[in-house]
């Protein structure tokens, strides 16, 4: 295998409504600004990798044909991924392959989503038919039918976390998390709540759209998209006198699904109360980056709702399981702690552009690492049916 | 949700053909058109049909157990075994009682498809399917109360259940549902297939409160505050649009004491007024001053119906919801 780099980044900026912008506007703006701070030309891409996850949110199936021109990989290689709310990191270590494979050696990775075209003409607002949207992700013989969809089926695993370790969890821990992800989104200048003050006190007034989540603890629906260039070191050879950016290089990549199905075996069935899929995905790419996880300064994970980002700190080792409570009672994640998370203020408050969100976060990593002066970074995604899919990669910075 | 429910798509969902033109983000025009992307379908259970006739046509459950490692499989969703190199999976019935696999989550905003059932519970069931042994996986369900409003604590994990079959059945998922064994008689209990009818829906128990004189204080506290709540709402057009189309006379009780909320198209009165007739919906509660959050800071009601403080008489949600978005709305109106 090939060592990959990340030479070049490009954001949109996130809104809940684009109108002004349709998918392929979006998706070409963000190639763009990605081709522009890399210092490269179009040209100079091999191929590459879309992440779109939902046909119906850009009412269009096959929504990757009209980008390949647009992009300006008319005749090349592009592939789309799309996998649940990991479409993003599927995304990336799809490009990844693609690279350190030795198929290509200058990849495009795109991600791109709209979610608010969506309409519900009886309740006169978009968020029912964008929740019921995403609920057409659940089988249709059962999950579906009873009326599961994304908060739903997180919060099971919330709750089922809580039934397993009685305490941690609290809700007063998550709306501190929630005040700190506000307080850092305010240095994302793409973020889509930029200006927004929102404290402790009230997420905990806040209403549950579901038993253990509150409307303050969740992600927002955005409209956006985000590129990354990423490169071999042949690539980079190619481009020498031309690139404007330090390369970061990713030295660990995995990706784990769990099986859809719930049941008592890990092994074999989804387990309620875990999200194995992150601690699969967070030893295994920690292992070929030949790191621990105290060695990570900045992790960019993907919120989806607070509750389950700190379940998936606490599978990724960054506490043990049981001691969720300890990643803000022991100032762990707080300002001034060991570790920086999602300083762009993640996906609660920067925004879900479900395509292109892990690409954003890796967007921010790479600016932290630069800004900081910092040597390690992990990105993460997760998302389908019960969280059960999942993927990490590690960053490095080579001074 | 629309009456029309033998339609799959509700005449109210359908869009209306229009093109508009609005002010984009940049202030600019962009057009907006009403579309669809529709496909209907004659949607196969292919496989899984047997399990679903079996639920609609002699009100059992059934299972596929592995003849090799032992695996039962509930609802039975393969064929073959992975785990012994696809081994032919057996068909078994199995019991209609089970605990559950984890502490079920109640649904207060749902999908567009279900907007008429929230608040409504989901959760996994491992259902008995011989002695002391339960599935090695979980069917996922409704979980239903008989006592009002669904709210935390009836079901946890491990909670006994019994499954309830509707009286009429198609062969779909929601032709039963889970309801905790606590809330059923013995007979109840041990009745196969017991049906929808067999259980009294209506009677939701009313708790009952003590009266102190700490109480009596506390509610007159708390209905000037509900009443000064509805002067401000007659000066805001968001909190009247909140109110809008809806008519409700809400009875607020605690211990002996009651007052009586009136939500009529846009209005709100809150007043001592004797019932003189039905009222729609009762909000009861132990300790006036929890509705304090919500009067003083505008903290969710709906918070304090899942938390079980606020007991309501009924299923219906969009009250509440209302009443949730007026501290917002003044607020915005800068009442």
């Amino acid at each position: 295998m090939r060592e990959v780099a990340v030479i070049g980044s490009g954001m949109t900026h996130c809104k809940s409504r684009w109108l002004s912008k349709t998918y392929l506007e979006l998706a070409q703006l963000a190639t763009k600004n990605a081709i522009e701070d890399a210092g490269i030309d179009v040209s100079d891409l091999d191929g590459g990798v879309a992440g779109i996850y939902n046909d119906i949110f850009e009412f269009m199936a096959i929504p990757e044909s009209p980008l390949q021109g647009i992009v300006g990989l008319a005749n090349k290689g592009f592939s789309r991924v799309t996998s649940g709310g990991a479409t993003g990191i599927y995304t990336m270590y799809n490009a990844y392959n693609w690279v350190a494979s030795g198929m290509h050696d200058v990849v495009l990775v795109l991600g791109v989503e709209k979610a608010l075209d969506c309409y519900d003409f009886e309740a006169e607002s978009p968020t029912p038919a964008v929740v019921q949207t995403i609920a057409y992700s659940w089988d249709p013989w059962f999950e579906r039918q009873i009326g599961n969809h994304a908060s739903s089926s997180y919060a099971q695993v919330i709750a089922a976390y809580r039934d397993e370790h009685d305490g941690d969890l609290t809700e007063e821990a998550s709306a501190k998390v929630v005040e700190l992800l506000c307080q850092q989104a305010q240095n994302n200048p793409y973020a889509q709540r930029l200006g927004e003050a929102v404290s402790a006190e009230q997420v905990l007034d806040s209403r549950y759209v579901i038993d253990q989540i509150r409307i303050l603890e969740t992600c927002v629906y955005t409209e956006g998209a985000c590129a990354l260039i990423f490169a071999s070191k042949k690539g980079l050879a190619r481009l020498a006198g031309k690139m404007k950016q330090e390369p970061i290089w990713i030295t660990g990549a995995a990706c784990a699904n769990e099986p859809y199905f719930v049941g008592k075996d890990p092994k074999r069935h989804k387990v309620l109360h875990r999200i194995q899929s992150d601690e699969i995905v967070a030893r295994e790419a920690l292992k070929q980056a030949r790191l621990t996880v105290d060695d990570i300064q900045v992790m960019e994970l993907h919120d989806a709702f607070v509750p389950q980002l700190m379940i998936t700190l606490a599978e990724m080792g960054v506490v043990p399981l049981g001691r969720a409570n300890d990643l803000v009672n022991e100032g762990i994640i707080m300002p001034g702690g060991k570790l920086l998370l999602n300083p762009c203020g993640g996906l609660v408050f920067s925004g879900h552009f479900v395509g292109g969100s892990n690409m954003m976060s890796t967007w921010s990593i790479m600016r932290e690492m630069k800004d900081r002066d910092l040597e390690h970074g992990l990105v993460h995604g997760t998302g389908a049916s019960l969280s059960m899919f999942g993927g990490a990669m590690i960053f490095e910075r080579r001074r | 949700m629309s009456k029309d429910r033998n339609m799959v798509i509700p005449e109210a969902m359908l869009p209306p053909a229009r093109i508009e033109r609005v002010k984009g983000n940049f202030g600019e025009e962009v057009l907006l058109r009403n579309d669809a992307m529709f496909t209907a379908y004659r949607h196969s259970a292919g496989e899984l049909s047997a399990f679903f006739f079996a639920l609609a046509d002699e009100g059992r459950i059934i299972a596929n157990v592995c003849p090799s490692c032992g695996v039962v499989n509930c609802p039975p969703y393969q064929q073959r075994c992975p785990e012994c190199n696809f081994t032919d999976m057996e068909q078994i019935e199995i019991k209609d009682v089970g605990v559950m696999a984890a502490t079920p989550v109640i649904t207060m905003f749902p999908p567009a498809r279900f907007k008429g059932d929230a608040p409504f519970g989901t959760g996994y069931v491992f259902i008995e399917c011989g002695d002391s042994k339960t599935a090695d996986t979980a069917l996922p369900l409704r979980v239903r109360t008989t006592q009002g409003m669904l709210r935390r604590g009836i079901f946890k994990r491990d909670t006994p259940i019994k499954i309830v079959f509707k009286d009429e059945r198609q062969g779909e998922i929601t032709d039963i549902f889970a309801v905790s064994q606590a809330e059923l008689t013995r007979e109840q209990i041990a009745k196969s297939p017991l049906l929808e009818s067999d259980l009294e829906w209506n009677m939701p128990k009313e708790p009952e409160f003590e009266e102190t004189e700490e109480s009596k204080m506390a509610f007159s506290k708390i209905l000037f505050r509900f009443q000064a709540l509805a002067l401000k709402v007659s000066k805001s057009k968001a909190a009247q649009k909140d109110l809008a189309n809806w008519t409700r006379r809400v009875e607020v009780k605690s211990g002996g004491f009651f007052f009586l909320l009136n939500i009529n198209d846009g209005k709100m009165s809150a007043g001592y007024e004797e019932p003189d007739r039905e009222t729609d919906l009762i909000l009861a509660l132990e300790d006036p001053n929890d509705f304090l959050p919500y009067l003083e800071r505008g903290a969710a009601l709906t918070n304090l119906i899942l938390s079980g403080k606020l007991w309501v008489s009924s299923s219906e949600l969009e009250t509440i919801t209302r009443l949730d978005r007026l501290p917002r709305s003044l607020r915005k109106d800068g009442v």
